[in-house]
């Protein structure tokens, strides 16, 4: 049963089986990722996949289902899932499907010229990157990681209220971590990088990059645990947002899990701060021209000039808040229901470079990564307490790195104490953009 | 779920090209999620996983594919293809498939899919309840309860063909409290390998309680201070600084490949004598078992470190190339979508001989971690960190005021010597790891152990 046959007669058959609205989202996917280790491939990995969701309205509840099984015994499947899981939800939340936008920007996700790249040339660049990290320094030992990876993917969203999308993107990605000794010290250093421009991808600058990162964490010494001005470098700006990307969500402020609940309007950042969504930024690589529910994505400010401008809506919580969508509705995976999420956020940058903002800094901490996000930082309090890998600034020049330690704060209090924003704006792989942010205080404890 | 005779088709087809060994792993996997938040359900999915990966190995060469394509000849084109990475070579051997039958360990009493949602929802109501009156201070409770039925069948050229179907069950409490100007949450997730008896004989009264309980105190916490410190450790998840700080660096995925400071120091002391640290899949019913791991290979106790001595790693198959050694049924995937490798299963330290009372009585100035939060590590490194969920400072001997916002950070090695005391009252956590094979569901566990040193962040200063 092709995949066509399979969307129509599950609609079909959903309508008669007594849902009053039906939708099927569809993914199919294609991926490789070839990892080397010392000259050798060490692993390569290919796939092939698809899969269906499907959502349905019944009784005026929405019920989801899906499957990776394509045959004609999954429909009954489908259908009897969702009717359950449409029983057994509470309330009918005014939550329908989408008849569709008027118009939708044309953004193209998809490189054929990528998508062409033979694998071999993909395997040699790799390689080679691996090879001449190696001829860098001596004290480069070993590449934990090593590994270069792409995917394309095309997505189908269809309903029985006449909304018909799809959209295809490509990709590629690259992942280093080097591990690098002196003496009895060993620290590591990682890249990432993903792209939809195979060419842009220079080998030398590559390695020289991964090689400086890891090597720039030797010599590392201890400082007074205290508090003190900080500058943030762009990546690591970039994941501490992408960690508290949840205090944006109306789904967060409507069930009081977000202290931004009732701040449309008011200052919530300093004034150097503006935060904007653009789902079609030529330097950031996730992006789409619909949201989860078929909604047209379009660019946005989140915060402008520090003052809090939307929050990011679905279709339902939008009519909750009497506004209207602003297409953030996001549905990672046909697997999933529907959730709230940016699609490429990124701070505003501003005038100065990552080095004139640390000339102009007398002392301070210069970090560079952080870790343990995922547990450290409390998107309902705000609190983070998190490691931090990093530099210590004396008289505007980086003075050394610093052991390991930890950074402590509050986002809402770390929002109003930007003081500068540098101009070196990079997307990370995940979507999220920032700048070099320089920030009044931060509590650091060294190891 | 695949014909024997299809599955050897595709093992031979995938040592076409030279390749020494094939395998292929069929999953077809049932989920149902449901969230329930201010009181009411508001998410319920139920899905079919069903995919096949492919292995091949040719030397220290690893092949993987995957797909959702089922059909004999998208299957065999899928092997030919990933065979085509390897340089040609005489045909592999394929020995005649011997079907194994395996004696669960894990009784399921009542499969999860047998059980109608309104039996699920009622545990769930009973836990919010129990959260929300706990204190007029939580404004939120949200649950979240998974249960999951995961067939395998897996098969390789030396003949080997397993089934197996894995079970779980877990429910997810989180509890916010809230003075009207600051928010805390608290958090337990107490998970099985097991059915839906496991959800109905919960000691909700103690989860839901804790969780709020965790909320409101925090909710009252001073901040922490920063500094080195001893800290204590409380039993059950505490077990996570272990899993993150020496657990990782005893996958061969780190050791064989030399990046683990654990690398090559079998026999070496690495701990005090008071430390034994073991991972067994074995235990029955508890979140990180297996019958048989994601290679067929029955799961075992294996002794890590024992009074201090390392004494082994967590193998996979194809790792044991590279280190000359025995896999030691550790081999784990998320699911058909990851190459499978070296993962903890259930990973604990063995109970030692000081009551709690004790260590807490001897302690004259320190922390102590009630329970953790999550954590990461740097395997190469052994750095680590992690959040503690709820903690204290101990002033003479005593627990003293609740403090919030500290975080551990050190190095796994260096740590590992300075545990001094360990509690005789072992309890295992379950919590969810992240690594290269996906994210699956692990054990932590340990008895109250004390450290005599460990940086603690905070955002009091010292």
């Amino acid at each position: 049963m092709t995949i066509n046959e399979f969307q129509k007669k599950l609609l079909a058959e959903a309508v008669e089986m007594g849902f009053e609205e039906a939708e099927v989202y569809y993914k199919k996917s294609e991926s490789f990722r070839v990892m080397i280790f010392k000259g050798e491939i060490d692993s390569y990995e290919t796939s092939e996949e698809g899969g269906l969701g499907f959502r349905g309205l019944y009784n005026g509840k929405m019920g989801y289902a899906y499957t990776e099984k394509i045959e004609e015994a999954s429909i009954a499947f489908l259908i009897d899932s969702a009717k359950a899981n449409a029983d057994v939800l509470d309330e009918d939340d005014g939550t329908d499907i989408f008849e569709g936008s008027e118009t939708y920007t044309k953004h193209d996700f998809y490189s054929e010229e990528l998508a062409q790249v033979p694998t071999l040339k993909k395997i040699e660049l790799i390689k080679s990157i691996e090879e001449k990290i190696f001829a860098y320094d001596p004290r480069i030992v070993t590449l934990n990681y090593c590994m270069l990876q792409d995917f394309s993917e095309e997505r189908v969203m269809a309903n029985n209220k006449g909304l018909s999308l799809n959209e295809k993107q490509n990709g590629l990605i690259i992942y280093i971590s080097a591990v690098v000794k002196d003496g009895e010290e060993m620290k590591t250093g990682s890249f990432s990088k993903m792209t939809r421009d195979f060419n842009e991808l220079d080998p030398d600058a590559i390695a020289k990059e991964v090689a400086e990162e890891a090597l720039s964490n030797l010599g590392e010494q201890s400082i007074p645990t205290r508090k003190y001005p900080i500058i943030m470098r762009h990546d690591a700006s970039a994941s501490l947002l992408a960690a508290f990307t949840p205090i944006f969500s109306a789904e967060n402020t409507q069930k009081g899990q977000s202290l931004l609940k009732g701040k449309v309007g008011e200052k919530i950042a300093a004034e150097t701060f503006t935060l904007l969504d653009d789902p079609s930024h030529p330097d950031a690589i996730a992006g789409s021209n619909f949201d989860g529910e078929g909604v047209a994505t379009q660019k946005r400010a989140i915060v402008s000039n520090g003052t809090l401008e939307t929050l990011l809506h679905n279709r339902k919580t939008a009519k909750k808040d009497g506004v209207k969508t602003t297409g953030h509705a996001r549905k990672p995976s046909y697997k999933s229901t529907l959730t709230i999420a940016p699609l490429n956020m990124y701070i505003a940058p501003g005038n100065k470079s990552k080095e004139e903002l640390i000339a102009s800094m007398e002392e301070g901490v210069f970090i560079t990564s952080l870790a343990g996000l995922h547990s450290g930082a409390s998107t309902v309090s705000g609190d983070f307490s998190i490691a931090a890998t990093g530099f210590h600034i004396k008289g505007g020049k980086i003075a050394s790195a610093v052991k390991q330690m930890t950074i402590a704060g509050n986002f809402f209090d770390f929002l109003k104490d930007i003081e500068e924003v540098g101009s070196d704006l990079k997307f990370m792989p995940g979507g999220y953009g920032s700048p070099s942010l320089v920030v009044k205080e931060l509590s650091v404890t060294v190891d | 779920m695949i014909k024997q005779s299809i599955i050897e088709n595709v093992l031979e087809a995938a040592l076409s090209t030279g390749g020494d060994f094939s395998e292929v792993f069929i999953e077809d996997k049932y989920v149902n999620t449901m969230e329930l938040q201010s009181g009411k359900i508001e998410k319920s999915i139920s899905g079919r996983d069903f995919g096949i990966g492919i292995r091949i190995f040719s030397g220290l060469q690893c092949i993987y594919t995957y797909t959702t394509d089922f059909s004999e000849a998208g299957l065999i084109n899928a092997a030919k293809r990933a065979a085509l990475a390897i340089k040609g070579g005489a045909n592999g051997t394929i020995h005649p498939l011997q079907k194994e039958i395996i004696q669960p360990i894990h009784t399921i009493t009542q499969m999860p899919r047998t059980v109608e949602h309104a039996r699920k929802v009622a545990v769930m109501r009973k836990a919010n309840d129990i959260a929300k009156n706990y204190d007029e201070r939580i404004k939120q409770v949200a649950l979240r309860y998974i249960d999951e039925e995961q067939n395998v069948l897996i098969a390789n050229s030396e003949g080997k063909f397993v089934e197996d179907t894995r079970v779980y069950s877990r429910l997810s409490i989180q509890a916010t409290a809230s003075d009207g100007i600051e928010m805390q949450t608290g958090f337990y997730g107490p998970g099985a390998h097991a059915g839906f008896e496991f959800i109905e004989n919960l000691d909700l009264n103690h989860y839901a309680g804790e969780s709020a309980r965790i909320a409101v105190t925090m909710l009252e916490a001073d901040e922490c201070p920063s500094g080195k410190f001893p800290v204590i450790i409380d039993n059950e998840f505490g077990g996570v600084i272990f899993h993150e700080a020496c657990g990782h660096g005893l996958e061969a995925t780190s050791v064989a490949k030399n990046n683990s400071v654990f690398a090559n120091r079998i026999g070496e002391k690495v701990a005090p004598d008071i430390v034994t640290y073991i991972d067994d899949g074995t235990l029955p019913n508890e979140w990180g078992s297996l019958n048989v791991d994601d290679e067929g290979e029955k799961t075992r106790k294996n002794i890590l470190i024992e009074d201090g001595i390392l004494k082994g790693y967590l193998i996979d198959k194809f790792n044991a190339r590279r280190m000359d050694a025995e896999a030691t049924g550790s081999s784990r995937r998320q699911s058909y979508r990851f190459n499978p490798t070296s993962r903890m299963t259930n990973t604990y330290i063995a109970p030692g001989e000081s009551t709690p009372e004790e260590i807490i009585a001897s302690t004259e100035h320190g922390i102590y971690a009630k329970y953790m939060g999550g954590g990461s590590v740097n395997p190469a490194t052994g750095d680590y960190n992690f959040s503690v969920a709820e903690a204290y400072l101990v002033k003479n001997g005593k627990i003293d005021r609740a403090v919030r916002g500290a975080t551990l950070i050190g190095n796994g090695a260096k740590t590992l010597q300075l545990v001094d005391m360990v509690g005789d009252n072992l309890a295992h956590g379950a919590g969810m790891c992240g690594s290269i094979s996906g994210s699956l569901p692990v054990n932590v566990g340990q008895p109250m152990i004390r450290v005599s040193e460990i940086t603690v962040g905070g955002t009091k200063g010292e």
